[in-house]
């Protein structure tokens, strides 16, 4: 073998390799591109993915500046996404972190490593312009090989709240409604008899009048020497034809009667007004006594065929604050629950009337409320519905099972507080509200 | 000075001790006229009725334990001769309508005191039209009167139709004596709340609503269907053919006499009705009634004539009875209660009555086969065509006798077009 020869293999060699190399290195980048392509193809469709999503996608990095955000999220916000990127989150949605120390809340954090992302929290984000609005967030944490950032799944709950309150205010029509049939009842009543006594003493007067011109008739025509027994005898004839001992009788009480009625219907229209016009719309510190009181008036028809209400009222109970309305709202609706239990049992057997006793007293940090009743009691298997909305044992037309389930969500979500209850068959059910004294933190937060 | 036994009983009934004070002073002025008790409740005043016999019972609707409805349904069963007027404050509908069945009236508080009197001594008055106590009985318990089938099953059609409009309803009423009876009953009621008295079914059923006229046909049921089955002595067929016949006659005798609506309705409606008591008769004592036809036949006497001397009374009497229990306007009362003696009944001018008394004769005259009940002439009718039996001594005493025969003929021209005579 010559050295040429060798150098000519080698050459081939080399040339054989080097277009190997070549071919690999091309057949590499042709299948580096594919993929390239492939991985933007499908970058793509994550893409349009988020973007058909509903709910809000905001991607956040540890200090909270946002990395990315969906079109949903363009939309709740108002800002683009390029507006949004390399901006704080905590402008978003300031609820996520905490005002003193500035860290993420564990809250929202907590929520999607215990239930898997199911649970979600309620939270205030704010739209461009600084218009606040309600949403529910869930907060994901990514930990990759090289950095860790943050999911949040938002979902706007404007529409949601929305028709929450238009609900919670059908049902308060609905009570109204009946309400109003029941005070025109209670305030006819005195009317009837108001008039009946005025046109009553309106004719006496009459009487009295004509008696006077009799007794003047008597005292002219009085001769000196008439007899005594003559005049006393025409005296009595007059009276009797006025029938005066009738009306001296009775014209104090038809007097004391008509006032008596005049003050029950100011009083009943009194307390409409402060039922339905309890003052503004935020919470305020109301004596929850005068409130109880005043919803016991104006439903005075729903319980008073049934029940006597009973009410121990702790007067050194100091204000409570609250949102007077739903209060109210509350108090109604489990007052007229009440007797309606009353009354399913005293259809059937005695005659006597059952009792609804109001109590109030400061238990620890709350305000507590006791309504008890002596109906029937809940029977267990509807114990567990009985707050649900739509649930109902009453017939169709009496209810449409809106409020307990309003009740429930009055005390417990708009004011922080806690509504249960004790049953008993046979014995009746026991109502409890408890509302905190002092707002919590987060009802100032959002006030 | 009225003596003590001739006194009115009446019996008011209340939970609220300040009403019956109240009604106590206010009609202080009545006692003359009216011996009256007063119960705090519907168990006293049960107990009240076991000793005394009232003529009206005025009750509250709700009370605790035995209710206004409760009461009345007690003494409706029990002593169906009194009046039951309701009393109530409530303003529910749902309630108002549940007291349809046993009261005869319904009052709303706050109540007129003027109003209240009327209507007691309305009641009170209404005794003496109807003396057969028997028969009062019958009357006072009726509920309702049936209607004829065909306008019965028209009617559900009709308010099941989506679309269906107060007037297509009334216009199928006005023609059945018993649910015109019926509507007007509880328009006429003071909750329904007209200080005047309505007296046409289309204003009746505009007011009432399409929710209480469907209510009142599917859940209250106060609307019946006649069952000829069941009533072999009256042919329901030509009583609505006549009824309805009368009503339209009497409308137009009032249009050509007077301007004034509201006689002109209640010459229609005091026509539809005139007849009602013979429905009631029929039903409630058929096998004297069937009597009642033969005798005519026999004696070849009026119909009426011979419902006198079976009953002690005739049909015009036993409809005005139950007609001025349901609170209907007087001038139809009184149309209905006189509309064979017309000349009994006082005043001088062309009412109601008038209309009804001769377009009753003038279509019993026209018409070619007129069944015996119908025929009210003292000898039989022979040449058709003339009104004989109008009552000349009544038409002189209004100073209208020159007016028979225009009446005469715009009662023909309606027949032209196309009513049933």
């Amino acid at each position: 073998m010559s050295s040429i020869e060798e150098l000519k293999r080698e050459l081939e060699r080399e040339t054989k390799a080097r277009q190997e190399a070549e071919d690999l290195l091309a057949q590499k980048s042709h299948e580096l591109n594919a993929s390239n392509l492939e991985l933007r193809e499908s970058e793509k469709i994550v893409r349009a993915i988020l973007n058909t999503v509903a709910s809000g996608i905001v991607t956040f990095d540890v200090s909270g500046l946002i990395e990315s955000a969906n079109q949903a999220a363009e939309q709740m916000f108002g800002h683009s996404e390029a507006e949004m990127i390399d901006t704080k989150i905590r402008d978003l949605l300031p609820d996520l972190y905490e005002l003193e120390t500035g860290n993420l809340r564990e809250i929202y954090l907590q929520s999607v490593r215990e239930e898997g992302g199911g649970l979600d929290q309620d939270a205030f984000a704010i739209r461009k312009g600084g218009q606040p609005f309600p949403v529910d967030v869930a907060v994901a944490e990514l930990n990759t090989s090289c950095t860790t950032m943050f999911v949040a799944v938002l979902k706007d709950m404007t529409k949601h709240v929305e028709m929450q309150r238009q609900l919670v205010q059908a049902q308060k029509l609905e009570s109204i409604g009946q309400l109003a049939a029941g005070i025109a009842h209670e305030i006819n009543t005195p009317i009837q008899f108001v008039g009946d006594n005025v046109r009553f003493i309106s004719d006496s007067i009459q009487d009295l009048l004509s008696l006077i011109g009799d007794y003047r008739d008597l005292v002219n025509m009085g001769e000196p020497n008439a007899i005594e027994t003559d005049r006393s005898q025409k005296t009595q004839e007059i009276e009797e034809k006025a029938d005066l001992p009738f009306l001296e009788e009775e014209l104090p009480k038809a007097l004391e009667q008509s006032l008596e009625g005049v003050d029950r219907v100011a009083q009943i229209v009194r307390a409409m007004k402060e039922f339905s016009h309890p003052g503004g719309e935020g919470k305020q510190s109301i004596n929850i006594n005068e409130a109880i009181q005043n919803t016991i008036t104006v439903a005075k028809n729903e319980w008073k065929y049934v029940a006597e209400i009973v009410t121990e009222f702790d007067s050194t109970l100091s204000l409570v604050p609250c949102l007077p309305g739903e209060f109210n709202q509350v108090i109604l609706n489990i007052l007229v629950n009440a007797a309606h239990a009353i009354g399913e049992v005293s259809d059937k057997e005695s005659d006597r009337l059952g009792t609804i006793t109001f109590t109030t007293r400061q238990n620890g940090d709350c305000a507590e409320i006791r309504i008890k009743d002596t109906g029937p009691g809940i029977p267990d298997e509807a114990k567990t519905k009985i707050f649900d909305p739509f649930f109902t044992t009453k017939e169709v037309g009496k209810g449409t099972g809106q409020g307990l389930a309003i009740a429930h969500s009055v005390i417990t979500e708009k004011h922080g507080g806690h509504l249960t209850f004790e049953s008993e068959m046979g014995k009746g059910t026991t109502f409890i509200i408890r509302l905190p004294l002092i707002e919590e933190a987060v009802a100032e937060d959002q006030a | 000075m009225v003596s003590k036994a001739e006194k009115k009983k009446i019996l008011f009934v209340d939970d609220e001790p300040n009403v019956l004070n109240g009604l106590k002073r206010m009609l202080r002025s009545m006692r003359n006229e009216w011996d009256m008790t007063f119960a705090s409740g519907g168990q006293e005043a049960l107990d009240i009725l076991v000793d005394t016999a009232m003529d009206v019972v005025v009750s509250d609707m709700r009370m605790p334990h035995i209710d206004g409805v409760r009461l009345l349904t007690e003494v409706k069963q029990r002593y169906p001769n009194t009046v039951r007027i309701i009393l109530s404050g409530q303003a529910e509908e749902e309630a108002i309508l549940r007291s349809i069945g046993p009261s005869h009236q319904f009052l709303s508080k706050p109540c007129d005191p003027t109003i209240l009197k009327q209507t007691v001594s309305r009641a009170c008055a209404l005794r003496d039209l109807l003396e057969n106590g028997h028969l009062r009985n019958a009357v006072s318990q009726l509920c309702s009167l049936p209607s004829m089938p065909s306008l019965y099953v028209n009617l559900l059609e009709l308010l099941k139709e989506p679309d269906c409009t107060a007037r297509h309803v009334s216009a199928i009423i006005e023609k059945d004596m018993g649910m015109l009876a019926k509507v007007l009953q509880l328009v006429n009621s003071a909750y329904f709340g007209p200080s005047r008295k309505v007296n046409s079914a289309k204003e009746a059923v505009t007011m009432l609503g399409m929710d209480v006229i469907k209510s009142l046909v599917f859940s209250v049921q106060v609307f019946s269907q006649f069952d000829q089955d069941k009533v072999s002595c009256l042919s329901i067929d030509e009583l609505w053919q006549h009824s309805l016949g009368v009503g339209i006659l009497a409308r137009r005798i009032a249009q050509v006499e007077c301007q004034d609506q509201r006689i002109i309705n209640d010459a229609f409606i005091a026509g539809v009705m005139h007849d009602a008591g013979k429905l009631i008769l029929a039903l409630n004592l058929p096998e004297q009634y069937s009597k009642t036809i033969a005798l005519t036949k026999e004696k070849t006497i009026p119909h009426w004539k011979a419902e006198l001397e079976v009953f002690g009374t005739s049909h015009a009497e036993v409809g005005a009875y139950l007609l001025g229990l349901w609170g209907l306007p007087n001038s139809i009362v009184e149309a209905v209660a006189y509309h064979h003696t017309a000349q009994e009944c006082p005043g001088d001018e062309f009412s109601p009555l008038t209309a009804v008394h001769v377009a009753d004769a003038i279509y019993v005259s026209n018409t070619e086969h007129v069944a015996d009940i119908f025929d009210h002439a003292d000898k039989p009718v022979s040449n058709i065509g003339q009104p004989y039996d109008v009552d000349g001594e009544y038409l002189d005493r209004l100073n209208l006798t020159d007016r028979l025969p225009l009446w005469h003929k715009a009662a023909l021209e309606e027949r032209t077009q196309g009513v049933p005579i």
